[in-house]
This record gives C-alpha cells, sequence and structure tokens, in this order.
C-alpha cells in the first residue's frame, strides 16, 4: 500500500492547477456575479485538455486515466470555481459514465464518444418536484408506441440543462411494476421535438452553472435510445450516483482547499495588536483543524476513487467520502469567512462565494442524510 | 531534423526555501518541484518546429535526482519524442562546465541539428550551460532569443535576441547551432491528459554519469539570504520626471515594456 501519486497524476494536478489558476480563476466572481456559463472556457478548453473522457478508453474518444485522475481534475477546477468543477463532474459521471456502463456498443460510439471528445456536453435527468431523494417516486412517463418511447413528465434542477446536448433521463415505463422495478433509462438529445426547457433557476451558490427545468411534452424517441434493460432504470441511477459521489465529493475537496488556501494566507498577512492573526494560537489551531479535516476528506476521496478504478465496490465508500468532503467543505468556508472577519463577509475577497458554493455539495446527488442511509443500509444489512 | 532538448529540474519558485546543514545551497527536504521555466520555452519552441517539420525527433535530456523523470515526462507530454535522464545526485553540487561536459558527450555521439535549453536555470541561475555546451561541441550559440522561425527552403534559422534597455537583435544561423530560449519566446502548452497518458509509453532511458573530464574549478562557498532591507526604492521628482524614471527602470529592470 502506498500513498503516493504516480508520476502521471502529479502531471494532471500540475497541468489542471496552472490551467485553473490561469484561466478558469480570473473570471470566477464575475460569472459567479452574472450568473454566466462561459462554454468556451469551462467546456470547450476543457475538451482541449483532454479532460471531458477523462476516465473513458481511448477507442471511446477518452483519455484511458484512472478514477483518482478525474478527482484530482475536479479538485482542482473547483479549487478556483467551483461551477466549472461540477460542470465536468455532471457531464462525466452523470451522462457519460452511465452510458459507458450500461449503453450498446452502438449507442457509446453515437453518443459517448462525441460526449467524451467533449463536443457535446452530458446532463442527467433524476430529480422531480416530487422525486428527490426518493428516486422510485419518479412521475415523468416512458410510454412505448411501436418501437418508440413517448416521454410526459418534467425534471427539475438539472445541471447544465438548456447547454447539454445529450441527456440521460429516468421515466416510469411500468405504472403497474412495483416502484422501483417500473423505471426505465432513456437518451435524449437536445432538439428532439416535446422536449424543452423550463425555468433557470436563481441559486445561492454555484451561480456560473446552469441549472434548469426539463419539460417533456409528447416527447418521441427511438427504441435504440433505451439506456440498459427496460426497468433497470433504478439500478442505472444508483449506480451513476455512486460515481457522480465521488466527483462532487472532489468538487466540496477542492471548494475546501480553495478557501483554506485564502484563509491561511489571509491570516498570515492580516495584523491585529501589532502581529499576524495567524500567529494566535486560537486562528493557527483552526487553521490546523481545517487542514485536518481537508487532507481527511482527501484521502477518503481517493480511496473512494481508487476503488472505482480496480473494478471493487465503492458504493459505501464513495457515499462516505461524499458525506465527508461535503460537509468538510461546508465548516471549512464557513471558518474561513470568520477568519477573514468583516472582509470575508463582502464579495471582494472570495471565500464568500466558496462559502455559497460549498452549500450545494451537501445537498445534490444525494444529501448527506441519503449518504448516511447508504453508509448505514450497508452496515446493518 | 534532430533536436536536442535539455531541461533541469529546480524547486516551484513559490516553495519556502531554507539553506541546508552546511550553508552552501538550499535544503532539497519538503519542496516541490517542477522544469525550469525557461526550459519550458525551449520545449515549446521544439514541438513548434516539429509540428512544422514533422519528421524532427525531439529528445530531451535532464540531469539530476530520481525525481528528474517527472519533469522529463512533462517533456514527453508536451511534446517531445524520448527522453534520457543522467542520473546523478549530485548534479545541484557541480559547477557549470561539469554539466555542459555531460550534456556535451551525450549530444556529440547523436549530431543534433539544434539543441534548444533555457536561457538560465531559475535555481543556480548562470546562464553558463548552453554556451559552454556549444563551445564543447565546437559549434555556435544564440543566447536570450525571443523570437524563432526555420525556413524549410534555405535552411535558415533566424531568431531575435533580447538586448539590454528594450533593444532586440536579428540573428541567421545555421545548424548545427544551440539556442537559449528567454521569457517571451512562446507561451507554453498545457501537457494534454491524453498526451500525458501517451507519455508514459515513450522511451525514457536512465543513463550514468561520465566521470568528470574536468577538476572543479570553482565552488559554492556559501549561500544565504541577504538581510532584510525596508522602504524598497523610493523616486523622488516631479510626476512627468518620476513617469520616465519609472519606464526607464521598467524597462531595466522587467520585461514588462519589452
Amino acid at each position: 500500500m502506498h500513498f503516493q501519486l504516480t508520476e502521471e497524476q502529479k502531471l494532471i494536478r500540475d497541468m489542471v492547477r496552472s490551467f485553473a489558476e490561469t484561466e478558469v480563476a480570473p473570471s470566477a466572481a464575475e460569472r459567479d456575479e452574472t450568473e454566466h456559463f462561459d462554454r468556451a472556457l469551462m467546456f470547450d478548453r476543457l475538451a482541449e485538455l483532454g479532460l471531458t473522457g477523462i476516465v473513458f478508453p481511448e477507442e471511446y474518444g477518452g483519455a484511458g486515466a484512472d478514477y483518482i485522475s478525474y478527482a484530482i481534475a475536479v479538485e482542482e477546477l473547483s479549487r478556483v470555481c467551483g461551477s466549472t468543477g461540477v460542470t465536468l463532474s455532471a457531464h462525466l459521471s452523470l451522462c457519460a459514465n452511465p452510458i459507458y456502463m450500461f449503453g450498446t456498443e452502438a449507442q457509446k460510439q453515437k453518443f459517448l464518444t462525441p460526449l467524451a471528445k467533449g463536443e457535446k456536453i452530458g446532463a442527467f435527468g433524476l430529480t422531480e418536484p416530487s422525486a428527490g431523494s426518493d428516486a422510485g417516486g419518479t412521475k415523468t412517463t416512458a410510454t412505448r408506441d411501436g418501437n418508440d418511447w413517448i416521454l410526459n413528465g418534467s425534471k427539475i434542477f438539472i445541471t447544465n440543462g438548456g447547454e447539454a446536448e445529450t441527456y440521460v433521463v429516468l421515466a416510469r415505463s411500468d405504472k403497474s411494476a412495483e416502484k422501483h422495478r417500473g423505471i426505465s433509462a432513456f437518451i435524449v438529445e437536445k432538439g428532439t421535438p416535446g422536449f424543452s426547457f423550463g425555468k433557470k433557476e436563481k441559486k445561492m451558490g454555484i451561480r456560473s452553472s446552469p441549472t434548469m427545468e426539463l419539460v417533456f411534452e409528447n416527447c418521441r424517441i427511438p427504441g435504440d435510445n433505451l439506456l440498459g434493460q427496460e426497468g433497470q432504470g433504478f439500478k442505472v441511477a444508483m449506480k451513476t450516483l455512486d460515481g457522480g459521489r465521488i466527483g462532487i465529493a472532489a468538487q466540496a475537496l477542492g471548494i475546501a482547499q480553495g478557501a483554506f488556501e485564502a484563509a491561511c494566507a489571509y491570516t498570515k498577512e492580516r495584523e491585529q495588536f501589532n502581529k499576524p492573526i495567524a500567529s494566535f494560537q486560537g486562528v493557527s489551531f483552526q487553521l490546523a483543524d481545517m487542514a485536518t479535516q481537508i487532507e481527511a476528506a482527501r484521502l477518503l476521496i481517493y480511496n473512494a476513487a481508487y476503488r472505482a478504478s480496480a473494478g471493487l465496490s465503492y458504493s459505501q465508500e464513495s457515499a462516505m467520502a461524499k458525506l465527508f468532503a461535503s460537509e468538510t467543505a461546508m465548516w471549512v468556508t464557513t471558518q474561513a469567512v470568520q477568519l477573514h472577519g468583516g472582509y470575508g463577509y463582502t464579495r471582494e475577497f472570495p471565500v464568500e462565494r466558496m462559502m455559497r458554493d460549498a452549500k450545494i455539495t451537501e445537498i445534490y446527488e444525494g444529501t448527506s442524510e441519503v449518504q448516511r442511509v447508504v453508509i448505514g443500509a450497508a452496515l446493518v444489512k | 531534423m534532430n533536436i536536442l532538448i535539455c531541461i533541469k529540474q529546480v524547486p516551484d519558485m513559490e516553495s519556502k526555501f531554507k539553506i541546508n546543514g552546511e550553508g552552501t545551497w538550499y535544503d532539497r527536504a519538503d519542496l516541490a518541484w517542477r522544469m525550469n521555466e525557461y526550459d519550458e520555452y525551449a520545449v515549446e519552441q521544439a514541438v513548434r518546429l516539429k509540428e512544422q517539420l514533422p519528421n524532427s525527433d525531439l529528445t530531451v535530456l535532464c540531469i539530476g535526482q530520481d525525481q528528474a523523470s517527472e519533469s522529463i515526462k512533462k517533456a514527453l507530454a508536451m511534446g517531445c519524442d524520448k527522453g534520457v535522464h543522467i542520473a546523478d545526485p549530485d548534479s545541484s553540487q557541480r559547477e557549470p562546465i561539469a554539466i555542459a561536459t555531460m550534456i556535451a558527450g551525450f549530444a556529440k555521439e547523436e549530431l543534433f541539428d539544434i539543441i534548444f535549453t533555457g536561457m538560465q536555470s531559475q535555481d543556480r541561475g548562470s546562464a553558463q550551460v548552453g554556451v559552454m555546451v556549444a563551445e564543447l561541441l565546437g559549434i555556435p550559440a544564440v543566447t536570450t532569443i525571443v523570437d524563432f522561425s526555420y525556413d524549410e527552403n534555405t535552411g535558415a534559422i533566424q531568431v531575435k535576441r533580447e538586448l539590454e534597455g528594450g533593444s532586440k537583435a536579428l540573428v541567421t544561423a545555421t545548424t548545427p547551432v544551440v539556442l537559449t530560449c528567454q521569457l517571451g519566446l512562446n507561451t507554453p502548452r498545457y501537457p494534454t491528459l491524453p498526451n500525458i497518458m501517451k507519455a508514459k509509453k515513450k522511451e525514457l532511458r536512465t543513463v550514468l554519469p561520465a566521470p568528470a573530464a574536468v577538476d572543479a574549478r570553482q565552488e559554492t562557498s556559501a549561500c544565504y539570504f541577504p538581510e532584510k532591507k525596508g522602504g524598497g526604492l523610493v523616486l523622488e521628482g516631479e510626476i512627468p520626471e518620476l513617469a520616465d524614471k519609472l519606464i526607464q527602470l521598467l524597462k531595466e529592470k522587467t520585461s514588462a515594456l519589452a
């Protein structure tokens, strides 16, 4: 057992950090303020750097790297901009990955390859007004019509919504079946008649990441777009979210790391009572606790990512990583604002944005409560 | 075209430096390492030349400890074809002629058309190795280049050199030649993720250093931080005069107005 990153993983960290600091960070505050999704920067540039298909084989346009490299990339982007981090995470974990895991060869060629190459953005439609944590409560319907399926219903809070060209959507295909068994997954392309976008959410944080409602009104999709087996949708969703948790955990870690570094630098410079406030033990103890939590979160995430790449089960580990990293992000960013004092509460300093960005990591892709359900269920099984 | 790029691995300049126990150099412990910035310009220029002349072969060479292979991998991921690591754990203690002798010893076997390197290293900063390699190989060196072009029809290399006071010189050269690269030559590319993965499969040869051909003629007897001076530089005078002084300072001391 060893805890060293490989040379490739170090190179990936250096590359993404350099890109994030040079190109992503300068506009992060403004994009947050104006709620602007800058596709050229936040997605097209990621594609040029080969980040949009990190974990997929080269034959599908990916880079053939491991999940630790993926976690590192999301972490480094989120260290300067949580919105850019989640753009990559939602695209890769929630859309490209279920197509890779459950798609037919033809579906992989048609849908996964352009996603991995970054020619198209991906998104995932699971949540509905009445089906959030309870994914089995999906009300969107899919009705067979010859070889086609007709979708009706709506999906809310969809990350990359509106911008994405390819959507993996969960819908109830068998009303008579037991709650979890009657759901199927479908691939829906932007521009399909009957598929439109509803309102764009105005959010507390990750404001330059678009979050939209998807609306399906007699939306006809070809039978070939059924992803996985009919009735297998709940399984597709759960397996997708296992991987998604690594992405969101890495996003939370990056946000925490960015806030910690800002707090560390500020407390070394800020003088009160004629000395830097970091020299007060009360402050240094806070920094020590922040650094310790962040390092623990990182190790949990890398462990879950290692297991994902090694083909081992990682559902529980990714839930633990997501739970711990997101709660760490919320706590660390709150501390970072506190250590900045009044300045931390203003938009002059990035920690204010980071604190707002951190909150969502405790909510989306499984709330902290749901992560505890996942972890607890495995313990008492 | 057969091209050699000589790089050095140096500490990240944002590291917190400490002087080593002997007081002769910095302590290597707990430092993050990266490719010397000027050498990144050298790698980038070589890769661009290969894009112009796809049959070119780019060899990247680095002397140093085991971890120097990380910087070689980066150069491979940026587009170099193969790497050579001269494994020398004591390289940081060697004077420029010793380093240049090792490089020339390797280069004379291979008959390179162009040798690109940084104009200096960010840590030692002697700016001597490139020109010494040229001297040992008996070929010309053009230093501190900030622009490069190669004419495929005539085989002429044209470079701009940066001189003092903001002036530049245009130099034409033919191969073989050593070129040392300065800030402003280009913007080094990010090694893309697929290229990082492909770099794993590229040839990386580790060789032992040849015995020193020359006796040491210089050594660093002390390395220390200067005493802290307060205040910085304060310019005085009327505003137009101040502006002139500032412009002159920026021209002389920085490349901001180059």
